[in-house]
């Protein structure tokens, strides 16, 4: 909230600048985020000396005043008593600006002109009004910027107050702080005053738990107009308009000391009652944002006989507002419960300034004081014949008293401090005069402003807070008695990450909301899990898949002149289920263009995105055991019919791997180059146990390689050659694919395979013979089962 | 041939001598000068071989003393023309590999290489640095119950503290995505005996327009510890400690009062500014100081919840932003930088390998 420090100045007076007080507040908890040094609330005021006093042809109170402004005569009208002749006065001139939005015109007083106005320091938001023009000394120059001259001027403090101290939303309630901070007692101001005439109309509190207390005065005679520019100059210091001296009046008591009050147009009222309620079904109001409500039985509402003429602390009726034609004027000041008016506040989706603190928590103790001063207050600023009636206060008077029954050396053990018993004892009597302690007992009764005090935790915060949190020892912890462990999950994300980067692959964050268009971009459709409340329309639903964010990184950095990407991301998809939200944990990559940068020395990078992709997520799961791959099963919406493969483990499907078909790359902008996606189940990874690795041995004689080139049918399936080769039986063979070749030298229908087998043995050096006869057993297999033909 | 006697023999022998000071193999000036001139010396018909060869016309005391002088002079030859060789031989190669020198400026072959996120990596750091403290690692779901990420935190349904945490609420469900990590600590308390040190990294949400310095997604890592006797002092050291080894051996903290609803007492914890050492600089706001993260002691409220006596246990937990960390440590203005995967951005970030 914004703290004037002037105005905080007339609660206390710390001796310092607000500059220096800034991080004092910051030790109690109350970070000051900006200081801003305010001149005058005026403009186009300048020192004047009065040099002759006539009488007002028309007007026996008034005079006519000739001044100088130093370089020309002006004829003033001016009714105050305190004038004399060569006197310096501060004069607003045509054009002048005054608080409260007040502006100087040429204009006729009873017939008069007068060619500005001499003010007085209440004008001019300035202290000490005393009733008549503000009186300059002699030796004042004249014809000077008074806005210059005067010394005057605040500092406006935006103080963050958290939400657990309402009561430090007023400037009352910071200068308690800085009381109990500094051992400066406040200032003492006299008890309000007001000549109470004449009955209140009833009160008829119907709903005690949601407003303990509710406290009402009639005001008549009221003279409804602009406010004292004292008023309105203090009101705009903390950044509010000024609207009327009444409004004004329960405005500067808020930011005073932090009681909300209404009031309302009893003109405007039916029945001679005010009713404290629930709202009824089908009830409307017309608030003062000129907004219609549809309220509802949660709401409470202040009303007269007749219909809800105000939401109850978050704000009034436009049709019971205080206006210009208001004489009678209803002044309630309450005490709400808190979960009531946040419940009403959110409900309606409106705030204020009022349901801001009564959400939080106000003083019940705090609702007559500030009724009392708001009266006096508005009996002096409404006219000669402003009267008040007497109180009704309806409900709880007294707040409940909260003792906290605690000792020093408990606080001390929750800080992990040693404050000294009786320092702790005069630390905490600072905050609440009603704090009893006795060695090492504490009985400390709460402040009834102090909702947020209620157990000794809360006492060791106030205790640490005012002898400083720096003034709490650090202590070296003990050495973890039990190693730390990390989740299995986590284990296993860390390693792919790690394999990932390693193949190349950089890792995406995005975020978990899509919309619905990017998923119809990838022809997914379902119930998806949804936000209720969406920030906008990009956001709506909790991603079932981590693929489409990946397509939409992959054309994003295309059209930034990106010509290939390799990406993964790992994170949670979401599935809507009968009990709400299935979460799983999802690795999600995406392969496209060629394999890394350009080399001067060639070759060009390969572009073979899908086998890339097959490579990087089988190189992935190398090491799980009982993996299997098979072809895709079914139309997916990402890759199609055909052209893509599906891999499980022993406990169920894993993932799969393919090449996104032509809408989908069509809907992306990424047909100039194949994309290739893989996605992986980590939470059914994490389940297939890793076998433990063991050392396999090898042969320790020389291997043996021979190439075979054999023409086959160009729809023959490798995976058919790999499995019509003959058992190798005494040697080990191991089979590798070095050459694939369509084209010239090779029948049409036909594919030309170059395989390249690597033959040993355990127990000795291989014979020419073995090999030879291995290599013939191999041909005649395939001649055999494939129909394959040896190629010259 | 004429007859060989000492005298003609040590004519010969000095000639020969005194001819190795113009044409001695140091002097060849490449290997088949070099070779020239070991067979005009030492091959079958050289000089000095010739010589030893008539040592044998002469009497047996002749022999005797001529003899070894002729012969320390081949070993000397013999040594000198090796020594020359080598020597030829090195310069050879060395002339060959320069005339076949490759620029070596020009650009390497990288093997192709991904990246981790920013984000991932400055969480493991953070993460295996209170790992080496004793906390374990506690996961959940991020989709989760208003009881776990309110009511148990001692945040009752129209608390004014829900104001602090914008909400994503699900659809035609009461549950909500987690608003921080802390209903990790609910449930892991819910599910562990104490004594407990856990973190709980991971995604969090609020409903708040995304902007440079806010995202609505973003990452924390919050720290819980409860045992007997734990007290906000112990938090202070622990807090110094981490802070040190993320940041360095001169970092202070800095702890102030703040609320939070779960903690009491609770701190706001700034770091001295880690760019001018609290001199006061742009980036700390000539404060000198850096807000960082929240903590406090664990409110009895919340130890009562899941079934723990705060009479008998205590504890303190802290939260800390990952962005924030990240930015911070590598310069990165504006958060939705981490979000928008753009190649050029998430290349730059590396694992620090030392």
């Amino acid at each position: 909230m914004k703290i004037s420090y002037n105005w905080l100045k007339e609660h206390i007076d710390p001796g310092i600048s607000a500059t220096d007080l800034a991080p004092h507040l910051l030790q109690l908890g109350f970070e000051v985020s900006s200081l801003e040094r305010r001149g005058p609330a005026f403009s186009g005021v300048v020192t004047a000396q009065i040099l002759e006093i006539g009488k007002h042809p028309n007007a026996d109170r008034l005079s006519l005043c000739t001044v100088t402004d130093g370089s020309r005569k002006l004829s003033i009208v001016c009714g105050a008593k305190n004038i004399a002749v060569g006197q310096k006065v501060p004069l607003a001139v045509i054009g002048a600006k005054l608080p409260g939005g007040r502006e100087i015109t040429p204009a006729k007083i009873r017939g008069v002109e007068s060619q500005g106005m001499i003010c007085s320091a209440s004008e001019l938001g300035l202290p000490g009004e005393n009733g008549g023009i503000l009186v300059l000394s002699p030796e004042t120059a004249v014809g000077a910027d008074f806005s210059k001259a005067q010394s005057g001027g605040d500092d406006i403090m935006e103080v963050e107050i958290t939400p657990n101290r309402p009561d430090c939303l007023s400037h009352l309630g910071l200068a308690r702080e800085l009381s109990a901070l500094f051992r400066i007692p406040l200032k003492e101001r006299p008890a309000p005053k007001v000549d109470a005439s004449g009955d209140c109309w009833p009160v008829e509190l119907e709903a005690k738990d949601a407003c303990p207390r509710y406290l009402g005065r009639v005001l008549t005679g009221l003279q409804v107009g602009p406010s004292p520019g004292w008023l309105a100059a203090k009101l705009e210091a903390v950044g509010l308009r000024s609207i009327n001296n009444v409004v004004d009046v329960t405005n500067f008591a808020l930011m005073d000391i932090g009681q909300p009050m209404h009031a309302f147009d009893l003109d405007k009222l039916e029945g001679g009652k005010i009713i404290v309620r629930f709202a009824r079904k089908e009830e409307t109001i017309r608030a003062l944002d000129e907004k219609e409500y549809k309220l509802t039985p949660e709401v409470l509402v202040i009303a007269d006989a007749k219909s809800p003429q105000a939401i109850a602390g978050v704000m009034g009726g436009l049709a019971s507002a205080v206006g210009a034609k208001t004489t009678k004027a209803f002044l309630e000041s309450a005490h709400f419960a808190p979960p009531a008016i946040r419940k009403s506040s959110s409900l309606l989706r409106l705030r204020s300034d009022s349901s801001y603190r009564f959400e939080r928590g106000t003083d019940l103790a705090a609702v007559s004081t500030a009724s009392r001063r708001a009266a006096e207050l508005i009996l002096s600023v409404c006219g000669k014949q402003a009267r008040s009636s007497g109180e009704r206060d309806a409900g709880q008077s007294a707040p409940e008293k909260i003792v906290i029954h605690t000792t020093v050396s408990r606080l001390n053990a929750i800080l992990g401090a040693d404050f000294a018993k009786a320092e702790a004892a005069e630390t905490l009597k600072r905050l609440s005069a009603a704090c009893e302690t006795k060695g090492d007992d504490i009985a400390f009764t709460a402040p009834s402003w102090r909702g947020d005090l209620a157990s000794p935790w809360d006492l060791a915060e106030e205790l640490a807070r005012l002898f400083g949190y720096d003034n709490v020892p650090a202590k070296a912890s003990a050495v973890a008695a039990r190693p730390s462990r990390i989740t299995p999950g986590q284990t296993l994300a860390d390693k792919l990450r790690a394999r990932l980067a390693g193949f190349g692959f950089h890792e995406a964050y995005n975020y978990d909301f899509v919309s619905d268009r990017l998923l119809e971009r990838c022809g997914l459709k379902g119930d998806w899990a949804r936000l209720a409340n969406p920030i906008s329309e990009d956001w709506t639903i909790l991603r079932p898949s981590l693929l489409p964010g990946l397509l939409q990184n992959a054309a994003f950095n295309l059209n930034r002149g990106a010509s290939s990407a390799r990406l993964f991301e790992l994170g949670k998809v979401y599935a809507k289920t009968e009990a709400g939200v299935e979460e799983r944990t999802q690795l999600a990559g995406l392969v496209l263009g060629p394999a890394g940068e350009p080399f001067w020395r060639g070759p060009e990078p390969a572009r073979g995105a899908i086998y890339e992709a097959l490579g990087a997520a089988s190189g992935l799961l190398e090491g799980v055991p009982g993996l299997s791959w098979t072809e895709g099963a079914g139309r997916d919406p990402f890759f199609g019919a055909v052209g893509w493969r599906q891999v499980a483990s022993a406990k169920g499907a894993l993932g799969a791997v393919g090449k996104i078909q032509r809408p989908v790359a069509r809907a992306f902008d990424l047909e100039r180059e194949d994309a290739c996606l893989f996605f992986l189940d980590l939470d059914r990874l994490c389940e297939a146990a890793a076998a433990a690795r063991r050392f396999s041995p090898y042969s320790q004689f020389p291997s043996v390689t021979r190439d075979l080139s054999v023409l086959l049918d160009a729809k023959t399936p490798y995976a058919s050659v790999l499995a019509a080769l003959p058992k190798p039986g005494e040697l080990s063979r191991e089979t590798a694919l070095i050459d694939l070749f369509t084209g010239k030298g090779v029948p049409p229908g036909k594919k030309s395979l170059t395989l390249r087998f690597t033959f040993s043995r355990m127990d000795r050096t291989l014979r020419d013979d073995e090999i030879a006869s291995a290599m013939e057993g191999i041909l005649a297999t395939l001649k055999n089962k494939l129909g394959a033909v040896l190629r010259s | 041939m004429a007859q060989v006697t000492r005298k003609s023999w040590e004519a010969a022998f000095a000639k020969l001598e005194a001819s190795l000071k113009k044409l001695s193999p140091s002097k060849a000036k490449d290997l088949a000068a070099l070779d020239r001139l070991r067979v005009a010396l030492l091959g079958r018909s050289g000089t000095l071989t010739e010589l030893l060869k008539s040592l044998k016309d002469l009497s047996i005391e002749e022999r005797r003393e001529l003899g070894p002088k002729a012969q320390e002079l081949r070993a000397a030859l013999e040594a000198a023309f090796d020594a020359r060789k080598t020597a030829l031989e090195a310069q050879a190669d060395d002339d060959a590999a320069a005339e076949n020198a490759l620029d070596l400026t020009l650009p390497p072959h990288v093997p192709p290489r991904g990246r981790v996120h920013p984000l991932t990596s400055t969480l493991e750091e953070m993460t295996r640095i209170l790992s080496l403290m004793g906390f374990s690692w506690a996961e959940g779901p991020l989709v989760e119950s208003d009881d776990n990420n309110f009511t148990k935190l001692n945040i009752p349904e129209h608390h004014p503290a829900r104001g602090m945490f914008d909400t994503f609420y699900l659809k035609d469900s009461p549950l909500l995505m987690r608003t921080h990590t802390s209903p990790v600590q609910i449930r892991t308390m819910e599910s562990t005996r104490p004594p407990l040190r856990i973190i709980s990294p991971g995604r969090v949400f609020r409903h708040e327009a995304v902007d440079a310095t806010h995202s609505a997604v973003f990452h924390q890592v919050e720290g819980l510890y409860i045992d007997k006797g734990v007290s906000f002092a112990d938090l202070k050291g622990t807090l110094d400690v981490f802070m040190q080894k993320l940041f360095g051996a001169k970092t202070r903290t800095r702890f102030r009062p703040s609320y939070f609803p779960f903690t009491e007492p609770s701190a706001e914890v700034d770091v001295s500014c880690l760019f001018c050492e609290s001199k006061g600089c742009s980036i700390c706001k000539n404060s000198g100081w850096i807000e960082l993260l929240g903590a406090g002691v664990v409110h009895p409220n919340v130890l009562s919840a899941v079934g723990y006596d705060p009479e008998v246990w205590s504890g303190f937990a802290f939260g800390i932003g990952v962005e924030r960390i990240a930015m911070l440590r590598l310069g990165v203005s504006d958060i939705r930088a981490f979000y928008e995967n753009d190649l050029r951005f998430l290349k730059q970030f590396d694992e620090n390998l030392v």
